[in-house]
Protein backbone atom coordinates (compact mmCIF):
# COMPACT_ATOMS: atom_id res chain seq x y z
CA UNK A 1 0.00 0.00 0.00
CA UNK A 2 1.45 3.34 -1.05
CA UNK A 3 2.04 5.89 1.75
CA UNK A 4 0.05 9.09 1.33
CA UNK A 5 2.12 12.03 0.13
CA UNK A 6 2.06 14.98 2.50
CA UNK A 7 2.83 18.60 1.80
CA UNK A 8 5.59 20.41 3.72
CA UNK A 9 3.44 23.52 3.82
CA UNK A 10 1.86 22.84 7.26
CA UNK A 11 5.33 22.67 8.84
CA UNK A 12 6.26 26.00 7.27
CA UNK A 13 2.96 27.44 8.49
CA UNK A 14 3.70 26.22 12.02
CA UNK A 15 7.20 27.67 11.95
CA UNK A 16 5.95 31.08 10.79
CA UNK A 17 3.18 31.13 13.40
CA UNK A 18 5.49 30.07 16.24
CA UNK A 19 7.96 32.81 15.27
CA UNK A 20 5.12 35.34 15.08
CA UNK A 21 3.80 34.33 18.52
CA UNK A 22 7.28 34.47 20.11
CA UNK A 23 7.83 37.91 18.54
CA UNK A 24 4.51 39.18 19.94
CA UNK A 25 5.30 37.83 23.43
CA UNK A 26 8.79 39.36 23.37
CA UNK A 27 7.61 42.76 22.13
CA UNK A 28 4.78 42.79 24.69
CA UNK A 29 7.22 42.07 27.52
CA UNK A 30 9.63 44.81 26.40
CA UNK A 31 7.44 47.80 27.19
CA UNK A 32 6.71 49.88 24.08
CA UNK A 33 4.51 47.32 22.34
CA UNK A 34 2.71 46.64 25.63
CA UNK A 35 0.96 50.02 25.32
CA UNK A 36 -0.54 48.82 22.04
CA UNK A 37 -1.61 45.38 23.34
CA UNK A 38 -3.00 46.98 26.50
CA UNK A 39 -4.99 49.42 24.34
CA UNK A 40 -6.33 46.60 22.15
CA UNK A 41 -7.28 44.62 25.26
CA UNK A 42 -9.07 47.66 26.64
CA UNK A 43 -11.02 48.16 23.37
CA UNK A 44 -11.94 44.44 23.31
CA UNK A 45 -13.11 44.52 26.94
CA UNK A 46 -15.22 47.66 26.34
CA UNK A 47 -16.72 46.23 23.15
CA UNK A 48 -17.46 42.89 24.77
CA UNK A 49 -18.97 44.22 28.03
CA UNK A 50 -22.48 44.81 26.55
CA UNK A 51 -22.38 41.42 24.79
CA UNK A 52 -21.50 39.68 28.07
CA UNK A 53 -24.19 41.58 29.95
CA UNK A 54 -26.81 40.85 27.23
CA UNK A 55 -26.01 37.14 27.09
CA UNK A 56 -26.14 36.86 30.88
CA UNK A 57 -29.56 38.56 30.86
CA UNK A 58 -30.79 35.97 28.34
CA UNK A 59 -29.21 32.92 29.98
CA UNK A 60 -30.47 33.50 33.53
CA UNK A 61 -34.24 33.35 32.74
CA UNK A 62 -33.71 30.33 30.43
CA UNK A 63 -31.87 28.52 33.22
CA UNK A 64 -34.67 29.31 35.66
CA UNK A 65 -37.30 28.15 33.13
CA UNK A 66 -35.51 24.84 32.48
CA UNK A 67 -35.09 24.22 36.19
CA UNK A 68 -38.82 24.86 36.65
CA UNK A 69 -39.72 22.46 33.80
CA UNK A 70 -37.73 19.63 35.30
CA UNK A 71 -39.60 19.96 38.58
CA UNK A 72 -42.99 20.23 36.83
CA UNK A 73 -42.98 16.70 35.48
CA UNK A 74 -41.54 15.12 38.57
CA UNK A 75 -44.15 15.73 41.24
CA UNK A 76 -47.91 15.74 41.70
CA UNK A 77 -49.95 18.90 41.75
CA UNK A 78 -50.18 19.14 45.52
CA UNK A 79 -46.51 18.46 45.95
CA UNK A 80 -45.78 21.02 43.26
CA UNK A 81 -47.63 23.69 45.15
CA UNK A 82 -45.90 22.80 48.38
CA UNK A 83 -42.51 22.57 46.79
CA UNK A 84 -43.03 25.84 44.97
CA UNK A 85 -43.95 27.44 48.28
CA UNK A 86 -40.91 25.93 49.97
CA UNK A 87 -38.73 27.03 47.06
CA UNK A 88 -40.13 30.54 47.21
CA UNK A 89 -39.47 30.77 50.94
CA UNK A 90 -35.96 29.37 50.52
CA UNK A 91 -35.24 31.85 47.76
CA UNK A 92 -36.61 34.60 49.94
CA UNK A 93 -34.33 33.56 52.81
CA UNK A 94 -31.39 33.11 50.46
CA UNK A 95 -32.08 36.43 48.77
CA UNK A 96 -32.43 38.15 52.14
CA UNK A 97 -29.19 36.61 53.36
CA UNK A 98 -27.54 37.58 50.07
CA UNK A 99 -28.79 41.14 50.37
CA UNK A 100 -27.68 41.30 54.00
CA UNK A 101 -24.21 40.12 53.03
CA UNK A 102 -24.02 42.67 50.21
CA UNK A 103 -25.26 45.42 52.54
CA UNK A 104 -22.70 44.41 55.16
CA UNK A 105 -19.84 44.57 52.64
CA UNK A 106 -21.05 47.91 51.29
CA UNK A 107 -21.51 49.54 54.70
CA UNK A 108 -18.09 48.27 55.79
CA UNK A 109 -16.57 49.78 52.66
CA UNK A 110 -18.06 53.17 53.52
CA UNK A 111 -16.26 53.21 56.86
CA UNK A 112 -12.81 51.83 56.31
CA UNK A 113 -10.76 53.47 59.08
CA UNK A 114 -7.41 52.86 57.41
CA UNK A 115 -8.27 54.96 54.34
CA UNK A 116 -8.41 58.26 56.32
CA UNK A 117 -8.95 61.05 53.77
CA UNK A 118 -8.13 59.06 50.66
CA UNK A 119 -10.72 59.27 47.89
CA UNK A 120 -12.28 55.98 46.76
CA UNK A 121 -14.62 54.68 44.08
CA UNK A 122 -16.90 51.79 45.06
CA UNK A 123 -17.14 48.93 42.56
CA UNK A 124 -18.97 45.66 42.13
CA UNK A 125 -16.97 42.51 41.42
CA UNK A 126 -18.26 41.24 38.07
CA UNK A 127 -15.95 38.29 37.42
CA UNK A 128 -13.63 36.07 39.38
CA UNK A 129 -10.68 35.82 37.03
CA UNK A 130 -10.66 34.96 33.34
CA UNK A 131 -7.63 32.67 33.66
CA UNK A 132 -7.04 29.63 35.85
CA UNK A 133 -3.36 30.64 35.93
CA UNK A 134 -3.73 34.06 37.55
CA UNK A 135 -5.57 35.42 40.60
CA UNK A 136 -7.53 38.39 39.26
CA UNK A 137 -11.00 39.90 39.48
CA UNK A 138 -12.93 42.15 37.10
CA UNK A 139 -14.71 45.18 38.59
CA UNK A 140 -17.49 47.45 37.34
CA UNK A 141 -15.61 50.76 37.24
CA UNK A 142 -12.98 52.00 34.80
CA UNK A 143 -11.16 55.02 33.43
CA UNK A 144 -14.41 57.01 33.13
CA UNK A 145 -14.77 56.74 36.91
CA UNK A 146 -11.23 57.97 37.54
CA UNK A 147 -9.64 54.53 37.83
CA UNK A 148 -6.09 54.31 36.54
CA UNK A 149 -3.43 51.67 36.19
CA UNK A 150 -1.70 50.55 39.43
CA UNK A 151 -4.29 52.07 41.79
CA UNK A 152 -4.76 50.12 45.03
CA UNK A 153 -8.01 48.24 45.63
CA UNK A 154 -9.32 47.53 49.13
CA UNK A 155 -12.18 45.52 50.57
CA UNK A 156 -13.65 45.08 54.01
CA UNK A 157 -10.71 43.93 56.10
CA UNK A 158 -7.82 45.25 54.10
CA UNK A 159 -5.89 45.32 50.85
CA UNK A 160 -7.33 43.35 47.92
CA UNK A 161 -4.88 44.11 45.11
CA UNK A 162 -3.92 46.53 42.38
CA UNK A 163 -5.47 47.63 39.07
CA UNK A 164 -3.52 46.00 36.21
CA UNK A 165 -5.88 46.82 33.33
CA UNK A 166 -8.10 49.92 33.20
CA UNK A 167 -10.77 49.98 30.49
CA UNK A 168 -13.42 52.66 29.93
CA UNK A 169 -16.10 51.15 32.16
CA UNK A 170 -14.39 48.13 33.72
CA UNK A 171 -11.02 47.21 35.20
CA UNK A 172 -9.02 44.12 36.07
CA UNK A 173 -7.47 43.82 39.52
CA UNK A 174 -4.53 41.55 40.37
CA UNK A 175 -5.18 40.06 43.81
CA UNK A 176 -2.42 40.07 46.44
CA UNK A 177 -2.44 36.25 46.31
CA UNK A 178 -1.38 36.22 42.63
CA UNK A 179 2.15 34.94 42.06
CA UNK A 180 3.14 38.22 40.39
CA UNK A 181 2.06 40.34 43.38
CA UNK A 182 4.45 41.77 45.95
CA UNK A 183 3.51 44.31 48.63
CA UNK A 184 5.93 46.36 50.74
CA UNK A 185 4.80 46.07 54.38
CA UNK A 186 5.64 47.14 57.92
CA UNK A 187 5.21 45.04 61.06
CA UNK A 188 6.07 44.98 64.75
CA UNK A 189 6.10 47.88 67.25
CA UNK A 190 6.50 51.40 65.77
CA UNK A 191 8.29 52.50 63.69
CA UNK A 192 8.16 48.85 62.58
CA UNK A 193 10.33 46.58 60.50
CA UNK A 194 10.04 46.33 56.75
CA UNK A 195 9.27 43.23 54.68
CA UNK A 196 7.75 42.22 51.36
CA UNK A 197 4.67 40.00 51.11
CA UNK A 198 4.50 37.81 48.01
CA UNK A 199 1.55 36.00 46.45
CA UNK A 200 1.78 32.23 46.15
CA UNK A 201 -1.30 31.61 44.02
CA UNK A 202 -5.06 31.79 44.33
CA UNK A 203 -6.47 30.57 47.69
CA UNK A 204 -2.96 29.99 49.06
CA UNK A 205 -1.41 31.83 52.03
CA UNK A 206 0.98 34.72 51.35
CA UNK A 207 4.72 34.37 51.88
CA UNK A 208 7.08 36.97 53.39
CA UNK A 209 10.55 38.06 52.29
CA UNK A 210 13.13 40.03 54.27
CA UNK A 211 11.93 38.94 57.73
CA UNK A 212 15.20 38.29 59.65
CA UNK A 213 15.63 34.92 61.34
CA UNK A 214 14.45 34.59 64.94
CA UNK A 215 12.14 37.61 64.64
CA UNK A 216 9.53 37.26 67.38
CA UNK A 217 6.17 37.04 65.57
CA UNK A 218 2.88 36.05 67.14
CA UNK A 219 0.03 34.33 65.34
CA UNK A 220 -2.49 36.92 64.17
CA UNK A 221 0.05 39.77 64.11
CA UNK A 222 -0.92 42.20 61.36
CA UNK A 223 1.26 43.47 58.53
CA UNK A 224 0.29 46.83 56.99
CA UNK A 225 1.46 48.61 53.83
CA UNK A 226 4.74 50.45 54.42
CA UNK A 227 4.05 53.53 52.28
CA UNK A 228 7.72 54.10 51.64
CA UNK A 229 8.63 56.70 49.03
CA UNK A 230 7.75 55.33 45.60
CA UNK A 231 5.70 52.48 47.11
CA UNK A 232 2.77 51.12 45.12
CA UNK A 233 0.37 51.48 48.05
CA UNK A 234 -0.37 54.26 50.58
CA UNK A 235 0.79 53.62 54.15
CA UNK A 236 -1.25 51.90 56.82
CA UNK A 237 -3.57 49.59 54.86
CA UNK A 238 -3.87 46.23 56.67
CA UNK A 239 -2.71 43.43 54.36
CA UNK A 240 -2.40 40.11 56.18
CA UNK A 241 -2.01 38.41 59.53
CA UNK A 242 0.56 35.79 60.56
CA UNK A 243 -0.49 32.13 60.43
CA UNK A 244 2.85 30.44 61.03
CA UNK A 245 6.47 31.53 61.50
CA UNK A 246 9.59 29.47 61.99
CA UNK A 247 13.32 29.74 61.45
CA UNK A 248 15.42 26.90 60.07
CA UNK A 249 18.73 26.04 61.73
CA UNK A 250 20.81 27.67 59.00
CA UNK A 251 18.24 30.02 57.49
CA UNK A 252 18.97 33.73 57.21
CA UNK A 253 15.27 34.55 57.01
CA UNK A 254 12.21 33.61 58.99
CA UNK A 255 9.76 31.43 57.06
CA UNK A 256 6.39 33.15 57.47
CA UNK A 257 2.96 32.37 56.05
CA UNK A 258 0.16 34.92 56.26
CA UNK A 259 -3.59 35.04 55.71
CA UNK A 260 -5.00 38.01 53.70
CA UNK A 261 -7.23 40.15 55.94
CA UNK A 262 -9.72 40.86 53.14
CA UNK A 263 -11.96 37.88 52.37
CA UNK A 264 -10.70 37.39 48.80
CA UNK A 265 -12.86 34.32 48.17
CA UNK A 266 -16.17 36.12 48.76
CA UNK A 267 -15.65 39.61 47.35
CA UNK A 268 -18.87 41.30 46.19
CA UNK A 269 -17.90 44.95 46.48
CA UNK A 270 -14.52 46.65 46.67
CA UNK A 271 -13.20 50.21 46.66
CA UNK A 272 -10.60 51.55 44.28
CA UNK A 273 -8.36 54.05 46.09
CA UNK A 274 -7.76 57.04 43.81
CA UNK A 275 -4.10 57.15 44.72
CA UNK A 276 -0.83 56.83 42.84
CA UNK A 277 2.78 56.81 44.03
CA UNK A 278 3.02 60.52 43.13
CA UNK A 279 -0.06 61.46 45.20
CA UNK B 1 -9.73 30.59 2.16
CA UNK B 2 -12.51 32.61 0.61
CA UNK B 3 -14.03 35.67 2.33
CA UNK B 4 -17.02 33.46 3.11
CA UNK B 5 -14.77 30.99 4.96
CA UNK B 6 -13.16 33.84 6.89
CA UNK B 7 -16.59 35.12 7.95
CA UNK B 8 -17.64 31.63 9.02
CA UNK B 9 -14.47 31.08 11.04
CA UNK B 10 -14.90 34.52 12.60
CA UNK B 11 -18.48 33.68 13.60
CA UNK B 12 -17.43 30.39 15.19
CA UNK B 13 -14.56 32.02 17.10
CA UNK B 14 -16.90 34.79 18.27
CA UNK B 15 -19.47 32.22 19.45
CA UNK B 16 -16.76 30.41 21.42
CA UNK B 17 -15.58 33.67 23.01
CA UNK B 18 -19.15 34.56 24.04
CA UNK B 19 -19.73 31.14 25.64
CA UNK B 20 -16.29 31.20 27.32
CA UNK B 21 -16.73 34.71 28.73
CA UNK B 22 -20.26 34.11 30.01
CA UNK B 23 -21.24 30.50 30.76
CA UNK B 24 -17.78 29.02 31.29
CA UNK B 25 -16.49 31.73 33.65
CA UNK B 26 -19.47 31.08 35.93
CA UNK B 27 -19.09 27.29 35.75
CA UNK B 28 -16.40 26.62 38.34
CA UNK B 29 -15.32 23.31 39.80
CA UNK B 30 -13.16 23.84 42.88
CA UNK B 31 -12.35 27.36 41.70
CA UNK B 32 -11.30 26.18 38.23
CA UNK B 33 -13.31 27.13 35.16
CA UNK B 34 -13.35 25.29 31.81
CA UNK B 35 -11.57 26.73 28.77
CA UNK B 36 -13.35 25.92 25.54
CA UNK B 37 -11.12 28.19 23.43
CA UNK B 38 -8.62 25.30 23.50
CA UNK B 39 -11.13 23.17 21.57
CA UNK B 40 -10.80 25.34 18.47
CA UNK B 41 -7.24 24.34 17.43
CA UNK B 42 -7.88 20.73 18.46
CA UNK B 43 -10.98 20.22 16.33
CA UNK B 44 -9.53 22.36 13.51
CA UNK B 45 -6.54 19.99 13.51
CA UNK B 46 -8.95 17.05 13.29
CA UNK B 47 -11.11 18.57 10.55
CA UNK B 48 -8.58 20.48 8.49
CA UNK B 49 -5.21 18.88 9.23
CA UNK B 50 -2.03 20.26 10.84
CA UNK B 51 -1.89 23.52 8.86
CA UNK B 52 -5.48 24.53 9.64
CA UNK B 53 -5.05 23.41 13.24
CA UNK B 54 -1.98 25.62 13.65
CA UNK B 55 -3.63 28.62 11.98
CA UNK B 56 -6.79 28.28 14.05
CA UNK B 57 -4.69 27.87 17.20
CA UNK B 58 -2.79 31.07 16.47
CA UNK B 59 -5.87 33.15 15.57
CA UNK B 60 -8.15 31.87 18.32
CA UNK B 61 -5.26 32.10 20.79
CA UNK B 62 -4.68 35.79 20.01
CA UNK B 63 -8.40 36.46 20.50
CA UNK B 64 -8.37 34.53 23.80
CA UNK B 65 -5.30 36.50 24.93
CA UNK B 66 -7.32 39.72 24.67
CA UNK B 67 -9.29 38.62 27.72
CA UNK B 68 -6.48 37.03 29.76
CA UNK B 69 -4.06 38.58 32.26
CA UNK B 70 -1.29 36.13 31.25
CA UNK B 71 1.40 37.16 28.68
CA UNK B 72 -0.13 38.34 25.40
CA UNK B 73 0.63 35.81 22.66
CA UNK B 74 1.10 32.81 24.95
CA UNK B 75 -2.27 31.23 24.06
CA UNK B 76 -1.48 31.81 20.38
CA UNK B 77 1.90 30.08 20.72
CA UNK B 78 0.56 27.05 22.58
CA UNK B 79 -2.57 26.93 20.40
CA UNK B 80 -0.71 26.69 17.11
CA UNK B 81 1.59 23.96 18.46
CA UNK B 82 -1.33 21.91 19.82
CA UNK B 83 -3.46 22.39 16.67
CA UNK B 84 -0.55 21.24 14.53
CA UNK B 85 0.20 18.35 16.88
CA UNK B 86 -3.39 17.07 16.88
CA UNK B 87 -3.48 17.32 13.09
CA UNK B 88 -0.28 15.31 12.70
CA UNK B 89 -1.07 12.76 15.42
CA UNK B 90 -4.45 11.88 13.92
CA UNK B 91 -3.43 11.77 10.25
CA UNK B 92 -3.08 8.00 10.25
CA UNK B 93 -6.26 7.38 12.26
CA UNK B 94 -9.79 6.71 11.08
CA UNK B 95 -11.34 10.17 11.40
CA UNK B 96 -14.87 8.83 11.13
CA UNK B 97 -14.46 7.02 14.48
CA UNK B 98 -16.92 8.52 16.99
CA UNK B 99 -14.43 8.30 19.83
CA UNK B 100 -11.65 10.25 18.13
CA UNK B 101 -12.86 13.85 18.80
CA UNK B 102 -13.48 13.33 22.55
CA UNK B 103 -10.17 11.49 22.98
CA UNK B 104 -8.27 14.12 20.98
CA UNK B 105 -9.97 16.87 23.03
CA UNK B 106 -9.08 15.10 26.29
CA UNK B 107 -5.41 14.55 25.41
CA UNK B 108 -4.98 17.81 23.50
CA UNK B 109 -6.46 19.90 26.32
CA UNK B 110 -4.29 18.22 28.96
CA UNK B 111 -1.15 18.81 26.87
CA UNK B 112 -2.20 22.38 26.18
CA UNK B 113 -2.57 23.25 29.88
CA UNK B 114 0.76 21.66 30.83
CA UNK B 115 2.59 23.36 27.94
CA UNK B 116 0.88 26.66 28.79
CA UNK B 117 2.06 26.49 32.41
CA UNK B 118 5.61 25.44 31.49
CA UNK B 119 6.05 28.10 28.77
CA UNK B 120 4.44 30.74 31.01
CA UNK B 121 6.91 29.99 33.79
CA UNK B 122 9.79 30.17 31.31
CA UNK B 123 8.50 33.58 30.20
CA UNK B 124 8.85 35.10 33.66
CA UNK B 125 5.60 33.92 35.25
CA UNK B 126 6.88 31.23 37.66
CA UNK B 127 3.58 31.24 39.58
CA UNK B 128 1.95 29.49 36.60
CA UNK B 129 3.58 26.25 37.73
CA UNK B 130 2.42 26.74 41.32
CA UNK B 131 -1.29 26.60 40.58
CA UNK B 132 -3.47 23.50 41.05
CA UNK B 133 -2.32 22.23 37.66
CA UNK B 134 -3.75 18.72 38.02
CA UNK B 135 -7.16 20.13 38.89
CA UNK B 136 -7.04 22.54 35.94
CA UNK B 137 -6.00 19.73 33.57
CA UNK B 138 -8.83 17.45 34.77
CA UNK B 139 -11.61 20.08 34.67
CA UNK B 140 -10.59 21.56 31.30
CA UNK B 141 -9.94 18.18 29.63
CA UNK B 142 -13.16 16.51 30.78
CA UNK B 143 -15.39 19.46 29.82
CA UNK B 144 -13.66 19.78 26.43
CA UNK B 145 -14.03 16.03 25.79
CA UNK B 146 -17.75 16.35 26.50
CA UNK B 147 -18.10 19.31 24.13
CA UNK B 148 -15.82 17.95 21.39
CA UNK B 149 -18.54 16.68 19.03
CA UNK B 150 -20.63 19.89 18.86
CA UNK B 151 -17.40 21.91 18.57
CA UNK B 152 -16.25 19.66 15.73
CA UNK B 153 -19.53 20.21 13.86
CA UNK B 154 -19.19 23.97 14.17
CA UNK B 155 -15.58 24.05 12.99
CA UNK B 156 -16.34 21.57 10.18
CA UNK B 157 -19.07 23.96 9.01
CA UNK B 158 -16.64 26.89 9.14
CA UNK B 159 -13.89 25.04 7.28
CA UNK B 160 -16.19 23.19 4.87
CA UNK B 161 -14.88 24.91 1.75
CA UNK B 162 -11.32 25.32 2.95
CA UNK B 163 -8.61 23.20 1.34
CA UNK B 164 -7.37 20.42 3.61
CA UNK B 165 -3.61 20.34 3.72
CA UNK B 166 -1.17 17.63 4.57
CA UNK B 167 -3.82 14.95 4.88
CA UNK B 168 -4.14 11.60 3.13
CA UNK B 169 -6.96 11.34 0.61
CA UNK B 170 -8.89 8.92 2.82
CA UNK B 171 -8.79 11.36 5.70
CA UNK B 172 -10.07 14.19 3.52
CA UNK B 173 -12.93 12.03 2.33
CA UNK B 174 -13.94 10.99 5.84
CA UNK B 175 -13.75 14.51 7.28
CA UNK B 176 -15.86 15.77 4.42
CA UNK B 177 -18.70 13.48 5.43
CA UNK B 178 -19.19 15.24 8.75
Amino acid sequence: MAMPRRSRRPRTTLLVLVLAAVTIITLDARGGFHVITSGVKSVAADAFAPVRSGVNDIIEPIGSFLAGSVHYGAVRQQNQKLQAEIGRLKRQISSQSDAEQAMKQLSTLLNLPFLANLQTVPAEVTNYGTSDFAATIDISVGRDDGVQLNMPVVGSGGLVGQVVQANHHTATVRLITDGQSSVGVRYGPPPGLLAVLTGEGSAKPLGADLVPSNTPLTNGEQFTTSGLQGALYPAGIPVASVITSKTGATASQESVTLHPLADLAHLRYVSVVLWGPSS
Amino acid sequence: MTPRDVVRVGLVVFAFVVVQQTLMLDLRVGGVHPDIMILLPIVAGLVGGPGRGATMGFGAGLVADLFLPTPFGLSALVGCVIGFGVGVATLALDRSAWWLPPVAALGGSALYEVLYAVLGSLLGQPQMLHVALLQIVVVVSVVNAALALPALRMVAWALAKASIEGMPTSAVASSGTR
